[in-house]
């Protein structure tokens, strides 16, 4: 999953980007509400967290614009200022929620995840798929009943599917929704992943969970497969 | 305890004893008048009967020349006293016990007053001769007559009181229609200023809208209160609003270093790290933790120098200090920053000055101005210094040669937490203060702070302030260049 963060003081965007890290999301961050706003409308975040007073473009223009552009995107607002009024405008301005300064770094790691839950149409944080079940707050992976050992790629990228089973995913939608700018990546890197990870959910006499569609992506099947 | 005075009842009661006053000495007017009107009348009607009584003396009809009171045909009034003697003494008639009087010689009547057994009597005293049977042959025969008639005054007295109680009367009933026509009159003249009143007290902190009324502002006695009334409720809703804006800034400037301070913290302890990766964010954490007391101390600095100073003597002596020494000092603390810039600062100081500020506060505002310009000057650029002494202002300049600042942002930048470049924000470490308490320095001293485009571009701050000249040591000037 990839996080878009737009916030203008560098230390406290330096923190939450750490941190969102290593919660394994990938993170970009907009320094200012004109980059801010730019990276947020190529529409490839599965959530954006914002905050109002930005230099160049106010948060509240950012996200006008972005409702505009039709990007439904989650955002989630960070503020320091006070009053019922400003929040009950933002969230009819189409935020999702609104966390206020100084705020604690595990509620915004769980706000930041349920939202990403909610825009996928799931509520739990245990998602299971047939015999198949992965719990995002913990991150594990559970195939009928044992625990499965996936390094963190491979565990972002069966959590991407996850959240949308039956649907074909691109390489180029996981590439996008899985690294952010900082990361060095190639189309070759998810084929090898995608193949290790196949390896790991295998299981015998069974078909295998993620197909291949070939020059057209990966599904994660729903059905079926387990129940032979 | 307080007095409270009411203006209505004062109007009233003024006007009310007014009138009083004039209507106790228009009775008295009157009573006298009426006194004398009716002793007159009394004198006449006194006069008349003894008149007629004069002429109810006749011939006795007998041998001599004897006269008799013939009483047929007078009417004496009850209570009357006379007595009618002729030249000889001889009673013809009487009624009471009149007194007696020496026969006056003129036959003009005598008036006199006396009490008859406790009652007080008005008399009237007639001597006349009385021709009886002036038909016969001899002319008939003249008696000196004497009449003593008199009549109780108190019939008088009460005519007199009966006028004087009817316009008693008549003024207490106009006194009672004045008061009630007065107190509804000045009431509805004083409606404006209840309604002044209520207007004003309508305002609060949270509405400061005020709207003269049309009346109050019509009246021109109320009119100086309803206009100063609206300059102050401005004022103070100007100056309630910058506090209000000062405490929301600070505020969100607050939560920002504490939500980086708590952040840092959390991020350390969101899982296991190494003995290196601690130490590295403590360090950060610190650094974080110092710019949030940074940000309080500057916000507490700007609060103590704008609290007006005691002139009534408890706030102690004003300090001095010399502009020069804290020029010098200023740029020995900038120094740093100058030479990670390579800025050359330039300071030409023609002469000393004694500033009404103490050095702290100096050095803070010298400081603040100096560490101003080489924010945002190029590297490799000069900032120049100039102090100038005139009789009673120093005129401190600092020059930079930075992109100088647009004709807005002139007066903003001194506001708090203004930051003129948006995008500068606070990365460049400003606090958004820095002006605004070298404002307030500068003008709790009594002196002032402008920022301009200096003729070759670049940004030019002037302060004035009020100052003695030190007349001592040689001409100092010094270049300070840094690499």
């Amino acid at each position: 999953m990839r996080v878009l963060l737009i916030e203008d003081e560098q230390r406290l965007a330096d923190n939450i980007v750490a941190a969102l890290r290593e919660a394994g999301l990938a993170v970009d961050h907009g320094i200012d509400g004109e980059e801010g706003s730019h990276l947020a409308e190529q529409g490839i975040y599965d959530v954006v967290v914002l905050d109002l007073m930005l230099p160049g473009k106010s948060g509240q223009h950012v996200l006008r614009d972005l409702r505009r552009k039709k990007l439904h995107t989650p955002v989630l607002i960070l503020t320091a200022q006070e009053g019922k009024e400003s929040v009950i405008n933002l969230l009819n301005a189409g935020a999702d929620d609104y966390l206020s300064k100084p705020f604690d770094l595990g509620e915004l790691l769980a706000r930041i995840k349920a939202l990403i839950r909610r825009a996928k149409g799931v509520s739990t944080p245990v998602i299971a798929v047939s015999d198949l079940e992965l719990d995002t707050v913990r991150q594990t992976v559970r195939r009928h009943g044992q625990f499965l050992d996936l390094s963190p790629t491979e565990y972002r990228i069966l959590e991407y599917l996850i959240h949308r089973p039956r649907a074909v995913v691109s390489q180029q939608e996981l590439l996008e929704h899985l690294y952010d700018f900082d990361w060095e990546h190639h189309s070759n890197v998810i084929e090898a992943h995608i193949s290790n990870l196949r390896r790991k959910l295998n299981r015998a006499g069974t078909e295998p969970l993620i197909e291949t569609l070939r020059h057209r992506g990966y599904r994660l099947r729903e059905d079926g497969a387990a129940a032979l | 305890m307080t007095r409270s005075i009411s203006i209505t009842r004062r109007l009233i009661v003024t006007v009310l004893v007014l009138e009083l006053l004039s209507a106790i000495a228009l009775i008295g007017a009157i009573t006298v008048r009426e006194r004398h009107v009716q002793l007159k009348a009394f004198d006449a009607s006194l006069l008349a009967t003894a008149e007629s009584l004069m002429g109810a003396v006749q011939d006795a009809e007998d041998e001599g020349d004897t006269v008799m009171l013939d009483m047929r045909g007078v009417q004496v009034a009850k209570n009357a006293i006379y007595r009618v003697e002729d030249e000889r003494g001889r009673v013809l008639g009487s009624m009471g016990d009149a007194p007696s009087w020496e026969r006056p010689s003129s036959p003009s009547p005598l008036f006199r007053n006396v009490d008859v057994r406790g009652r007080a009597y008005r008399f009237v005293v007639l001597a006349r001769l009385r021709i009886v049977d002036p038909g016969k042959s001899n002319g008939g025969v003249g008696h000196s007559i004497t009449i003593v008639y008199g009549t109780p005054l108190s019939h008088m007295w009460h005519e007199v009181l009966e006028a004087t109680r009817f316009f008693a009367i008549a003024t207490a009933i106009l006194l009672g229609l004045t008061a009630a026509v007065m107190a509804w009159w000045v009431r509805k003249g004083l409606s404006p200023v209840y309604e002044l009143a209520r207007e004003a007290e309508r305002v609060s902190s949270s509405d400061w809208h005020f709207n003269t009324p049309l009346k109050a502002k019509e009246t021109v006695e109320l009119r100086p209160l309803a206009d100063a009334l609206e300059a102050t409720l401005a004022r103070l809703q100007r100056s309630f609003e910058q506090q209000r804006q000062f405490t929301s800034d600070a505020a969100h400037e607050l939560k920002t270093d504490v939500a980086i301070v708590k952040s840092s913290l959390q991020l350390l302890s969101m899982r296991k790290r190494s003995v290196e990766e601690y130490s590295q964010g403590l360090a950060l954490s610190l650094d974080d933790f110092t710019r949030l007391e940074m940000a309080v101390q500057k916000m507490l600095t700007l609060a103590r120098l704008e609290t007006p100073i005691q002139r009534d003597g408890s706030g102690g002596t004003v300090l001095y200090c010399s502009l020069r020494d804290v020029i010098e000092d200023a740029v020995n603390q900038t120094n740093r920053m100058a030479e990670l810039k390579a800025i050359v600062v330039n300071v030409e100081v023609t002469a000393d000055a004694r500033v009404p500020i103490d050095s702290h506060d100096a050095l803070l505002l010298c400081s603040n101005i100096l560490l101003n310009a080489l924010r945002h000057s190029p590297p490799e650029s000069t900032v120049r210094i100039t102090l100038t002494t005139d009789e009673d202002t120093a005129r401190l300049t600092v020059q930079d040669q930075g992109e100088g600042i647009s004709e807005e942002d002139r007066e903003r930048v001194f506001e708090p937490f203004y930051r003129a470049d948006p995008s500068r924000s606070r990365k460049s470490g400003s606090s958004g203060l820095g002006l605004s308490i070298c404002k307030a320095i500068c003008e709790r001293a009594g002196g002032s702070i402008q920022i301009a485009n200096g003729p070759e571009g670049g940004a030019l701050v002037i302060v004035n302030l009020p100052a003695e000249l030190i007349l001592s040591r040689s001409t100092f000037s010094a270049s300070l260049k840094e690499q």
